[in-house]
């Protein structure tokens, strides 16, 4: 057995982000994927890095799938997905909420077509509600979330996190449910639609935002506090003789700190001998830690300190330095993978670890419509003759394989 | 059956948030969560809000579970721990690395105890690495995985998001990875043992900087870029008449948006006449369009109006605006929940909708040790007087139920 999902098929015709990433997650758990692109592809396959008109963009999220591009408009294009549907243990979309029924592959349809499917639907909104209409991509998410109002200085203009927090968690919230959804439908229990969107997944990570607003009747209003937090203190980015470090001595590590710094002083002074008062009286604090990071010989050293007095401290490193971090490189958290038009390069690893699959599986990222003929012969026992005919219409497309590729 | 993990057992002895918030999500879906504590109770008992001593942040997360409060140190405590790995389907810690092993609790002995269990361990790091022996929490591991690098300022700096991105996040992978390996078990393959990591949480999420860093063999340097998008332009946040606006006219929508503010000439304009063109001349795209945002009648007006193009646009809220959001309350997204102690309270709602359950489950958060009796009573056959002598000589602990909490049952 290579995985978890083998010998499960996921019709997937999602595009971007979402989507793809949770499909992604279940090819690596061993699922056959069956990529449906329309005309033109996945707006992503045209997203940076490009190298040759090839998008690593594309390509780590897409690793493992097959490819088929065909128009669902067509009569034909819709009876193949139709055939497909019934073929599948999983279906997932992501379009704006209507958009997959207005194509007649609803859920009504889907379920009268297989009864045992599990169709997931991640949408930016969520299929209803005042909002759900909406186009909508991670940012929007993030702003209706009050996501976007938690991160940066207070009073300027909010700053945008340059990653997608909100679309690749919104791919592992779809993953859960499709996972617990296959666990019901194991147990005898048939399929269900289960419904993920941005904007549950991004409220979602609230931890003390909304309660805390909730339960003080408003009158405590979180906003974005710059660089530390608004609730206590020490907690946030501390500039270093160098590099900025993050530090954050809790609770029960505050004497601690205090000591570590040679301010045992500070421990019952009475602006900072609560959790709450260090964080009102932050603005006194700050330049003491800062100037003990300072004087320490060097940002490494100061670190050293910190961690052999088990104080939770970390470098703020950037993209280039996490990916050559020997721990992050060690545990694969980063990892080479391959693509036979990009060559060798760098992406995320798969974040789940299974101990009966301490592998990696082996997958590549296709090309437009490379397996219209592969899915559609083996799946659906067309001929050679038909599936030319459907391309000659203009119902099937894909684009050519470069040669180097092909040679592989 | 009231949902998917119905007569499903969790043996859950994790604290804090990224632990507890993947048994949630599991007592949402119907699991009997067992929540151990040690004396003391979990330090997030003691995280704001707090009121008479009972913490909103702990009862968010720990609503629908059975509290036991144990010394883990003593033999009998030990010996129920192992007593319940026996019986339960599930058990997750989120210990450091080594932790549970020192406390005679590693995966070996599980294993060997319930070769049927599935064991999920949660940590900042991961169980292996050079960092595995650090502790760490949630922006720890956001500053190892590069992402704190990416949020604020070019040349100031990091801000500090302010909520539990990775704590949460990593919850979620934790439940997804036992999903995948309960329906694992559940095709007949036995149970395993799941690392989830912070690190490797908070790093899953680069959809573009590694890659791109790594493609251009270094040349692309990924930094953060304060409030617009360092590749994708235009794209970020603007200032508009009164509030701020997030605006992301991308890709093909870049004519239609220009149509729509009435400067078509900036769609043949060759500073702008490509995603990469725009993304380096970004700085003089700022204030046009926060010029047009300013010039019109209202911020609701301005989004109206580019909503109406199928324009992604998204006024910034706050989280109370949020919380007063139709649509969010509408969903559930944010929900109203009730704690016998704190009242009715509002918290976010269950991201994971299943058309075969499609309500809540009634869940109450529990005090500490308030189940220690009945868990130990019915699924381990303890007495009441074994029960009691465990309680005098300390090996279990409770607080006492407020009385107008215990009136409320």
């Amino acid at each position: 057995m290579k995985h978890i999902l083998e010998g499960i098929r996921v019709l997937d015709i999602t595009q971007f982000l979402a989507g793809p990433a949770a499909t992604r997650m279940l090819v690596e758990m061993g699922a056959e994927v069956i990529k449906v692109e329309f005309p033109g592809g996945d707006p992503s396959r045209l997203f940076p890095y490009l190298k040759d008109g090839r998008s690593a963009y594309y390509v780590q999220q897409n690793r493992g799938k097959k490819a088929i591009c065909l128009d669902p408009k067509s009569p034909e294009g819709l009876e193949i997905l139709k055939s497909l549907i019934a073929k599948c243990d999983i279906f997932v979309e992501n379009f704006a909420p209507g958009a997959v029924t207005r194509l007649g592959l609803g859920y009504d349809a889907v379920k009268a077509i297989n009864p045992n499917i599990i169709m997931c639907s991640i949408s930016a909104f969520g299929q209803t509600g005042p909002l759900s209409s909406l186009p909508g991509f991670d940012f929007i998410g993030q702003a209706y979330a009050g996501v976007t109002s938690m991160i940066g200085e207070p009073g300027k203009t909010p700053v945008l996190p340059q990653l997608a927090l909100g679309d690749i968690g919104t791919g592992v919230h779809a993953a859960t449910a499709i996972g617990f959804a296959l666990f019901h439908r194991e147990r005898g229990h048939g399929g269900q639609h289960v419904e993920v969107s941005l904007l549950d997944s991004y409220f979602h990570h609230h931890d003390a935002n909304v309660q805390v607003w909730s339960l003080s009747k408003g009158a405590i209003k979180p906003t974005r506090t710059g660089s530390h937090s608004y609730a206590t203190a020490p907690l946030g980015i501390f500039q270093g003789k160098e590099i900025p470090i993050l530090l954050m001595p809790l609770l029960n590590m505050w004497p601690k700190f205090c000591r570590v710094i040679g301010r045992p002083d500070l421990i019952d002074d009475p602006r900072f001998n609560e959790s709450g008062k260090r964080g009102q009286n932050r603005n006194d604090l700050i330049p003491i830690v800062e100037g003990w990071l300072q004087a320490q010989e060097s940002d490494e050293e100061a670190i050293r300190i910190l961690e052999e007095n088990r104080l939770p401290v970390a470098p703020i490193l950037s993209v280039e330095q996490a990916c050559q971090h020997p721990h992050l490189i060690e545990r694969e958290t980063v990892r080479w993978i391959e693509d036979r038009a990009l060559g060798r390069f760098l992406a995320p690893g798969m974040p789940l670890r299974f101990s009966a699959f301490p592998g990696h599986l082996d997958l590549v990222a296709p090309f437009l419509g490379e397996h219209n003929s592969a899915v559609l012969s083996e799946y659906l026992g067309y001929s050679k003759e038909r599936i030319a005919a459907l391309h000659a219409r203009g119902i099937l497309a894909s684009e050519p394989i470069p040669a180097h590729a092909a040679a592989q | 059956m009231k949902h998917i993990l119905d007569g499903y057992r969790v043996l859950d002895i994790t604290q804090f948030l990224a632990g507890p918030a993947a048994t949630r999500i599991m007592a949402e879906m119907g699991a009997e969560v067992i929540k151990i504590e040690f004396p003391g109770g979990d330090p997030s008992r003691r995280l704001p809000y707090l009121k008479d001593g009972r913490s909103g942040y702990y009862v968010q997360q720990n609503r629908g579970k059975k509290a036991v409060c144990l010394d883990p140190k003593s033999p009998e405590g030990l010996e129920i721990l192992k007593a319940l790995i026996a019986k339960c389907d599930v058990f997750i810690e989120n210990f450091a690395p080594g932790a549970i092993g020192r406390m005679g609790l590693g995966w070996d002995v599980v294993r060997a105890i319930n070769p049927n269990i599935v064991m999920c361990s949660i940590s900042a790091f991961g169980q292996t690495g050079p960092l595995s022996h650090l502790s760490g929490f949630d922006n720890i591991g956001q500053a190892y995985a590069g992402v704190t690098g990416m949020i604020g300022d070019a040349d100031k700096a990091p801000a500090f998001a302010m909520l539990a991105l990775g704590d949460i996040g990593t919850g979620v992978h934790a439940a997804a990875a036992i999903g995948y390996a309960l329906l694992h078990r559940e095709r007949g393959h036995g149970g395993q043992y799941i690392d989830v990591s912070l690190l490797d949480s908070y790093f899953h999420h680069h959809e573009s900087n590694v890659q791109a860093w790594s493609i251009s063999e270094g040349a692309v340097k990924p930094n953060r870029a304060g409030a617009h998008h360092y590749s994708v332009a235009p794209g970020g946040n603007f200032r508009g008449k009164e509030m701020w606006i997030v605006v992301l006219p991308i890709l093909n929508m870049w004519p239609r948006f220009c149509e729509v503010i009435g400067r078509p000439d900036l769609i043949v304009n060759p500073k702008f006449i490509d995603n990469t063109n725009r993304a380096i001349n970004q700085a003089e795209l700022v204030p046009i369009i926060e010029g047009w945002l300013q010039a019109q009648e209202s911020d609701a007006e301005a989004i109206r109006i580019l909503e109406e193009n199928r324009i992604p646009v998204a006024p910034i809220l706050s989280v109370e605006q949020a919380c007063r959001h139709p649509h969010l309350i509408e969903r559930e997204t944010v929900r109203w929940i009730e704690d016998r102690a704190l009242g009715r309270l509002q918290v976010p709602g269950m991201p994971l909708r299943f058309s075969a359950f499609p309500g809540h489950l009634d869940l109450v958060a529990p005090f500490l040790g308030e189940h220690n009796a009945a868990v130990l009573g019915e699924y381990l056959g303890y007495s009441n007087e074994r029960i009691a002598a465990l309680q005098a000589r300390g090996v279990l602990a409770s607080e006492p139920i407020p009385a107008q909490a215990a009136a409320a049952e």
